[in-house]
């Protein structure tokens, strides 16, 4: 039922989408027997692997919101700069992303000094690169999100946007899942998520420009006439309604529980200089990427993401869809007389 | 005076219902909120419909027609939810506030035409 790079289970709906978890992570490594055997790993494991060296590497760390790892070597690297140094300043820019590093002759860190063991989630060696697999499963795809409620997010999400946009066609990447809280452009809005089985957050990202540009060309039920960030603030807010809504109606049932374990918060940091937000937890998040494209050309595409946090719980052994409730219920836009 | 009330916080939604509904021949207006719709309720005796959202800030859409049930009774105004919100419970607490309908959001003009007629004629 969960997702989980292990399995390497594909998960594909009627219309063929994919929705096999995915993860981006960054390979600093120059040796090329290792990049031949992390090329292989990434494509039996369901990750994305993006090559980087430094100096570029830092500049991809500060704006790239997809990043699930580090897949660092301790090798020194064309420009001089140990792999070790280079993950002592990546931790330093992004401490919430777990770096994995490559040895050449150890098959621990213990050798390291206490602060600096810190600073990895864990190593391992070309000849024993199961233990890189051990470390993707405990630090990216643990959660165990199950697959129905991977699928049916982007299908309520989709219904909601192509209701939200006129004439736009909607395509969603493969669902990933990703350990940074780089904010992705300058609008986003949150909604709180409760029930028994997960609490926590949905986040839709957008950039102003591209969702004016839609409202100005009348893809919206918005004033198309001198709009300002107000009539993109409603947008962005309408759609994160409906896609709760939907989300509620197939994934919610039943009161919550008296304990009063509901009651449970704890503080969001949104730190705007750094474009980072932080909701206290550090397990991955589930993201999914929506491109929505005009058919007829005019407009450049809109890039709409949309995480799942549960940062205040998150038990996937309760999780129940409402199939038989969703069958009782109306379907959008029906009216019941009562 | 109109015959039609649309209660929505978002503009968006309040645009597209209360636009259909005047290109259908119908005097509608607006409120942004449970608040502002329960005192454009008190404040027009020519009201014969709402439509009203569930989940909105200051007063909810269900408080709001439990406030205009208890306030202005049961004679005149019918009340229908256009809502996201299709939880068995939050229907159960609306029909017994005396709401006559339900629709789920995204908005099904259709529908929402149905309703009218039904209600206004």
């Amino acid at each position: 039922m969960n997702s989980n790079a292990n399995s390497n289970s594909q998960s594909s709906d009627l219309n063929g989408v994919d929705d096999t978890l995915t993860s981006h992570v960054l390979v600093c490594d120059e040796d090329n027997d290792a990049m031949h055997e992390i090329k292989g790993f990434c494509a039996a494991n369901n990750l994305v692997g993006m090559l980087v060296q430094t100096p570029a590497l830092y500049n991809i760390l500060s704006t790239n919101i997809h990043l699930g790892a580090i897949f660092i070597s301790e090798d020194i690297d064309k420009n001089g700069v140990s792999g070790i140094e280079v993950a002592v300043e990546i931790h330093k820019l992004r401490p919430e992303l777990p770096i994995f590093i490559r040895r050449k002759e150890e098959s621990s860190l213990t050798d390291f000094p206490e602060e600096l063991q810190k600073i990895f989630a864990g190593c391992y060696k070309l000849d024993n690169i199961v233990a890189l697999t051990e470390l993707i499963n405990r630090y990216i795809f643990g959660a165990g999100y199950p697959n129905e409620m991977v699928r049916g997010i982007r299908e309520i999400s989709t219904e909601s946007i192509k209701s939200t946009f006129k004439d736009m066609d909607v395509l969603c990447d493969t669902p990933y899942l990703v350990k940074d809280k780089i904010i992705y452009g300058e609008l986003f809005s949150l909604i709180n998520i409760e029930s028994d089985w997960c609490r926590g957050y949905m986040m839709l990202q957008a950039e102003e420009r591209s969702l004016m540009n839609c409202i100005r060309a009348g893809k919206t039920q918005l004033n198309p006439i001198d709009p300002d960030f107000r009539s993109v603030n409603t947008m962005l807010s309408e759609l994160s309604n409906l896609t709760w809504g939907g989300f509620k109606s197939r994934f919610i049932s039943g009161d919550l529980d008296d304990s009063g374990a509901h009651k449970i918060q704890v503080p969001i940091i949104i730190n705007h200089s750094h474009k980072y937000i932080s909701f206290g937890s550090d397990e991955p998040q589930l993201c999914f990427r929506y491109t929505l494209v005009d058919p007829k050309g005019n407009l450049q595409p809109v890039t709409l993401y949309q995480k799942f946090v549960f940062s205040l719980s998150f038990s996937p052994e309760n999780f129940k869809e409402n199939l038989q409730e969703v069958d009782d219920l109306l379907d959008s836009g029906e009216l019941e007389f009562f | 005076m109109a015959q039609i009330l649309v209660v929505d916080d978002s503009d968006a939604v309040r645009n597209e219902v209360s636009g259909f509904l005047k290109e259908n021949g119908y005097d509608v207006s607006t409120a942004v909120d449970g608040k502002d719709g329960l005192d454009k309720v008190k404040g027009d005796s020519a009201l014969k419909l709402v439509f009203a959202d569930v989940n909105m800030p200051n007063m909810d859409g269900l408080t709001m027609v439990e406030k205009i049930r208890s306030e202005l009774g049961n004679a005149g105004v019918n009340i229908i939810m256009l809502t996201t919100e299709s939880d068995p419970s939050m229907k159960d607490r609306g029909k017994a506030a005396g709401v006559k309908g339900w629709i789920v959001k995204p908005f099904n003009g259709a529908n929402v035409l149905g309703a009218v007629q039904k209600m206004v004629g």
